[in-house]
């Protein structure tokens, strides 16, 4: 074991995902719960003989999981989060854990997603807080 | 997280399968194999979303098989370390409790829940703050942050905090809120 070379320790609070999963398109839970609806419709129209209870339980649980902590719930406001959060210039992973957990404050938000504070993208707080203003009243209006 | 991805894998395909619907067969078969799977690399895979190319055969000698490399998108579930995320309590017990975020589980050591929460015994087994106001038990919602992974060939493992600012419980199904 000693002398290989190791990859980087992962740490997503520096953004450290690996390459593939950097380059990778994030998805939100309420995204990940309309693709996964979709694909159980599908199924249960492929098979009329109950074929929807094949699904996988990694699947299953997924869905279970998404259905539960989705903070949005119409496909328009989902895809609206989405528009939002892209004009604030976050890395993907950053806008997902945002549109996922949505905090309240600047602070909060600075503490769930530490990668905000280099590079001085938000400098002072007004910016982080127009932007989760932004994303309240999308909740507000769904 | 979820990520949606694009990953590769060669198909091997018996000749009878060999027809006007041998895509259809090879989708097919991608799925069964690979849904609801775990590598260390790339997480869970919880479902294929489209088959982006399929590749030229070819031939296995002495079997007729062929192996077709096939490139398809899909959504899969990748925990990291350092990532905040919300999870269900499965399991409370003096150790710790258990809690489940989709398909991972993730287990929270009592060193790592906030020293003023104690844990009670009984009917259901909780960790509960000295005035009683916040308690976590089976089916509490809580966001915690991943400090570890274990991974191996076919599972990923995750060990959780909540001993940090803007973690802990969500909602509580005791309390009606």
């Amino acid at each position: 074991m000693s002398g290989e070379p190791r990859e980087e320790e992962e740490n997503a609070a520096e953004l450290k995902i690996g390459e593939e999963f950097l380059k990778a398109k994030c998805l939100m839970n309420c995204e990940v719960a309309i693709i996964l609806e979709h694909k159980y419709e599908q199924l249960q129209h492929m098979s009329s003989d109950g074929g929807a209870d094949q699904v996988s339980q990694v699947f299953e649980k997924s869905q279970g999981y998404v259905k539960r902590f989705s903070r949005y719930k119409n496909p328009d406001a989902v895809r609206q989060v989405r528009e939002t959060l892209s004009r604030y210039s976050l890395h993907e992973f950053e806008l997902c854990t945002l549109g996922n957990l949505c905090p309240d404050t600047a602070d909060e938000a600075r503490a769930l997603v530490p990668s905000l504070v280099p590079g001085g993208r938000f400098q002072g707080d007004e910016r982080i807080d127009k932007m989760l203003n932004d994303l309240s009243l999308i909740k507000k209006f769904e | 997280m979820f990520f949606h991805i694009v990953l590769e894998r060669n198909m091997q395909l018996h000749p009878r399968h060999f027809g006007p619907h041998l895509r259809d067969k090879l989708v097919a078969k991608l799925m069964k194999d690979v849904e609801g799977t775990c590598s260390g690399r790339h997480g869970f895979v919880v479902a294929i979303t489209g088959v982006e190319d399929v590749g030229k055969g070819l031939i296995r000698e002495g079997t007729g098989f062929v192996t077709f490399p096939v490139k398809y998108q899909c959504v899969v579930f990748r925990p990291f370390k350092g990532e905040i995320l919300e999870a269900v309590v499965t399991m409370v017990n003096k150790m710790g409790f258990f809690a489940e975020a989709g398909p991972v589980q993730i287990f929270v050591s009592n060193h790592l829940i906030p020293d003023d929460m104690e844990f009670q015994s009984g009917d259901v087994p909780n960790y509960t703050t000295s005035d009683g106001s916040v308690k976590i038990q089976k089916e509490s919602e809580v966001r915690l942050k991943i400090i570890g992974t274990r991974v191996d060939a076919t599972e990923i493992f995750c060990i959780g905090t909540i001993k940090d600012d803007y973690l802990g419980i969500i909602s509580d199904p005791g309390a009606a809120s």
